[in-house]
Parts: C-alpha cells; sequence; structure tokens
C-alpha cells in the first residue's frame, strides 16, 4: 500500500475521529433513534468508505460533523481538537452537484474558498489550474447550465477539493449520474485523489464504488446504524478499472454484499413488526 | 432583429385596427366630440401646446421615479428585515397583506391634512403604492431558497451574513425584479394619485383641470401620456432586469 504520505505530522493522529456518536430524533411524543455508538476514524491521507442501507442515518452523521447538529452522546475530533457542534471544519461536497446558476464555473469552484476568506485572485489562481487538470480547462467562463451533470458534479468535487479543510466530505456524489458517467467519475475521482492525496470520508450505498476506491470500509447496519463491519481494502494503489474483475475483488464485494441484504431484511422485518 | 419585430407586430397591428375603428365609428355615428374626441381630436389638441405638455410630463416622470426608488428601498429593507428576524415575519406579514385593503385614495386626503401640500405626502403615497409588489416578492423569493445550495453553504461553515450575500439574495433576485416590474407599474399610477391631491403641477392636476372644465380631448392627451409613462418605467426595469440576471439562457427571444 502506498501510505507513504501517512508519515507527515503527527502520525498516529487521526484527521478525522468520530467517538461514540448517538443521536435521536423525536418524533410524536417517540424518540426515534437515528445512530446508535457510532464510531469511526479516517488517518491522515485516508479514504475512507460508509456504506449502509439508505435510510440508515448517514447523512444524518454528515450533518454532525459538519457541525450543523449536536449530536446526544459523543465527540467530533480534527485532528485531535474537539470540534462537535462547531462548523467550518470540513470541505464538503454534496449529493447533488448544488453549483450556484449564476455563478460561473470558476466563480463555483472558488465559492468555499472566499467563504473562507482566501483573496480572490490566489483562489483564481488556484481554481485555474485546477480546472484544467480536473478536464474542465475551456469551461471556466462557462454558466453551470452548458454542463453536463458529470462535468457538473467534477466542478462540484473540485469546490471542495479547493478548499484548505483537511478532511473532505462526499455526500453519495455520484449516486445521481447514470451508470456510465457514474463508473467514468469513480475513475476520474480516483486518479484526482491519488495525485492529491486527501482524507476523504465517503457516503455510498453502492459496495463496489466503495471498495474500489477506498482503503476502508465501515458497513453501517439499519437504523439505528452503527457500526457492523470494518473492512482494510486490501488491493495496492494505484487502482485501475480492471480491479472490478479480480477474483479477490469479487469475494470481497460478495461477502460485504451478504452482510448488506442481511442488513436490508432486518429493517423490512423491523418495519413490519 | 427579425424575431423582435415578429414578437411587436401582432399587437401593433391591433392598435392601428383599434384607431382606425374609432375614428371611423366617431365620424360616421357623429359622435359630440365633448362626449368621445376621434384619435385625430386628441393628436390636434397634443399638437398645439407641446412645451407645456413636456414639461407637465418630467414633472410627473420625476415624482414617480424618485417615488418608485424610495418605495423600492422601502419594500427590500423591510423584506430583508423581516427574513432576518422570524418573529418579526409572523408578527408583520399579515399585517402587511392586511394594509394593501386600504385604498389609497382614502389615505391621500388624510396625508394631505397631516403632512401639508408639500412633496412629502405625495411621496409617501407613491411608496405605499410601489413597496408592498416588492417586499412580497422579495420575502417570497428569500424563503424559497434552494434548501440544498443552503445546506452546503451551512456544511462549509459559511455564516448568516455570507448566506444572505452569496446565495440568497441572488438567488430571490429573478423574484425581486418582478416585484420591482409590478411597482414601476403602479408607481405611474401613484403618482398621479398624489398630484389629483397636491399642489399643481404635472400630469395628475393637468387631468383634474380638464375634468373640470369637461375637455374630453385633453384628458385622452393625459391617458395616452400616463400609457407612455408606464410604457417607459416597465421597459426601464426590464432593461435592468437583462443587465442583472445574465446567466440564464435566452430561449424565448431570440
Amino acid at each position: 500500500m502506498s501510505d507513504v504520505t501517512i508519515q507527515e505530522g503527527r502520525p498516529d493522529t487521526p484527521a478525522l475521529e468520530i467517538r461514540g456518536i448517538y443521536k435521536s430524533f423525536r418524533e410524536r411524543k417517540q424518540q426515534l433513534p437515528v445512530l446508535q455508538d457510532v464510531s469511526l476514524s479516517v488517518a491522515p491521507g485516508e479514504f475512507v468508505s460508509i456504506v449502509g442501507p439508505s435510510g440508515s442515518g448517514k447523512s444524518t452523521l454528515f450533518h454532525i460533523v459538519g457541525g450543523l447538529e449536536k449530536p446526544d452522546q459523543g465527540q467530533i475530533l480534527l485532528q485531535g481538537t474537539d470540534v462537535t457542534g462547531s462548523k467550518g471544519h470540513i470541505s464538503y461536497v454534496p449529493q447533488q452537484p448544488a453549483l450556484f446558476p449564476w455563478r460561473t464555473i470558476e466563480d463555483n469552484v472558488i465559492l468555499a474558498l472566499e467563504v473562507a476568506g482566501v483573496p480572490l485572485k490566489e483562489a483564481r489562481q488556484e481554481a485555474k489550474k485546477w480546472l484544467v487538470r480536473a478536464g474542465l480547462g475551456g469551461f471556466e467562463q462557462a454558466y453551470p447550465h452548458k454542463l453536463s451533470g458529470g462535468m457538473q458534479q467534477r466542478a462540484s468535487f473540485l469546490r471542495g477539493l479547493l478548499s484548505r479543510q483537511e478532511v473532505m466530505c462526499l455526500d453519495e456524489p455520484f449516486s445521481a449520474l447514470d451508470a456510465l458517467t457514474r463508473s467514468d467519475m469513480q475513475h476520474w475521482l480516483l486518479d484526482m485523489w491519488e495525485e492529491n492525496k486527501r482524507s476523504v470520508l465517503f457516503i455510498t450505498h453502492n459496495i463496489e464504488e466503495a471498495l474500489l476506491l477506498s482503503d476502508t470500509v465501515y458497513l453501517f447496519s439499519s437504523r439505528p446504524a452503527s457500526v457492523l463491519h470494518s473492512v482494510k481494502v486490501p488491493f495496492p494503489r494505484p487502482r485501475r478499472e480492471e480491479l472490478i474483475e479480480d477474483p479477490a475483488f469479487n469475494r470481497l464485494k460478495r461477502e460485504l454484499t451478504g452482510y448488506m441484504r442481511e442488513e436490508q431484511r432486518k429493517m423490512r422485518e423491523g418495519s413490519v413488526g | 432583429m427579425r424575431a423582435w419585430f415578429r414578437t411587436v407586430w401582432p399587437p401593433l397591428v391591433a392598435v392601428i385596427l383599434f384607431i382606425i375603428v374609432w375614428q371611423a365609428a366617431v365620424s360616421t355615428l357623429g359622435i359630440d366630440k365633448w362626449l368621445l374626441p376621434a384619435p385625430s381630436d386628441i393628436a390636434r389638441e397634443a399638437a398645439v401646446n407641446p412645451e407645456n405638455l413636456w414639461v407637465k410630463t418630467m414633472s410627473t416622470l420625476q415624482l414617480t421615479v424618485l417615488g418608485l426608488v424610495i418605495g423600492v428601498a422601502v419594500g427590500l429593507i423591510l423584506a430583508f428585515a423581516l427574513h432576518f428576524i422570524p418573529l418579526l415575519k409572523s408578527a408583520f406579514y399579515p399585517l402587511i397583506i392586511l394594509s394593501q385593503n386600504i385604498p389609497t385614495i382614502a389615505l391621500a386626503p388624510l396625508l394631505v391634512v397631516w403632512f401639508g401640500f408639500g412633496l412629502t405626502p405625495k411621496l409617501i403615497i407613491i411608496t405605499l403604492v410601489c413597496f408592498f409588489p416588492v417586499a412580497v416578492a422579495a420575502i417570497d423569493g428569500l424563503s424559497r431558497t434552494d434548501h440544498i445550495m443552503l445546506n452546503y453553504m451551512r456544511m462549509i461553515g459559511a455564516s448568516r451574513g455570507q448566506i444572505f450575500r452569496k446565495l440568497e439574495l441572488p438567488y430571490a433576485l429573478p423574484s425581486i425584479l418582478s416585484g420591482i416590474k409590478i411597482a414601476s407599474t403602479y408607481s405611474v399610477m401613484g403618482a398621479i394619485i398624489a398630484e389629483w391631491i397636491g399642489s399643481g403641477t404635472g400630469i395628475g392636476q393637468y387631468l383634474m383641470m380638464q375634468k373640470s372644465s369637461f375637455r374630453t380631448d385633453r384628458i385622452f392627451v393625459a391617458i395616452m401620456i400616463i400609457v407612455l409613462l408606464s410604457l417607459l418605467m416597465f421597459t426601464l426595469i426590464v432593461l435592468l432586469e437583462k443587465w442583472l440576471i445574465r446567466y440564464k439562457p435566452e430561449q424565448t427571444n431570440k
């Protein structure tokens, strides 16, 4: 594994640590537990995925990491500092591109830097450089509606990549794309990330996607969500498309799919009962 | 240019036909001039003393623009305040809507009693007419901000002010501009009413004078000028809109 970059800084401190998070919502006088003792960690430069059945509270976890919601119990630590309930410490790539239609692609990409108070000139220079590298050269001054869904999602990813925060949170960024674009985007993301090793927390419900991209995969149970399994993905980097035909890859995929089926079955029974 | 011509000719032909029918009806039916003057009579009357009409029109236009600017400013400030303070919104929003049930005509004499015959009561009347569409459009536009974009801004730690400046305001801009468009046509009406009650300048006052001397032809001249003023104000706002909102693809017009 090419985990050389982990050596810099304090090697033993995770970039992001989620410690014993509990969260429940009140719905018609009833406490509805959503997260139950969720703990996981992302090492510096590590790509970590969370896979779980839909509706299992993955997005709630992101809101807690982002500081939009306070957990009932537990802590969020960034490089060892407690940031529970405070905002602006992570970079974020949402499910839909959420590009602002009145901003050009370049202006959209620098939005996070602008919010963080980085001088515009510096931000623009950086954006220009990355737009070319991301295959969006020539579209700097175009408005988002001129771009395809895949290209919009690239711009959205770039917006997250450019912001200074160490930890990137990606919330099912490819779920709205068609299968072909999606696999295209997975490899694009793999290239971009391997070039630029950021600490990534990635939510998906696609097991293949998680295995292809990640160093570690956390499997979430159905609601209330807790960590069911954590799997270290052993395949070396840089990874290639051919990996998904590898027997070892498929064995791992089958294993995880089995767990997921089990969970989905439990959830169905739970909702009937 | 050709597309522009295509959208302009049908209403233009309709107007010309209407004028022809009007002219023919007046001359064949022999309607008295004091009852309904023919278009030709109106045109002749307008040409008699154009300087006088021009001065009055400019005076009304000045009042209209000043009133519209104040009205839009009041409407926007009100909308922003209600948007930022939810308690204020729930307390005052219904009152603002209720306020529109009070006819401006009824308020006019009251304002004269309070503020005299100067500029102040006139501007208040135009403001009262104009602030409402702007305030409602702005409040509406601001509260409809795309929640995915809003969620994104909050996740990256944008402050309340940043969210307002960078997301909510530009998102609400098209809505605000349609409010201003409506206000711009209202503003001319407001100015005319204001001039009826105030001291004597402008088209509104001219209109009142002609009414009392049964100069129907001159009343029609005044109406024509009012229509042109409304069109002018509307066009100004449309141009402003085109300049402010450049990101939308032009699908219908070009």
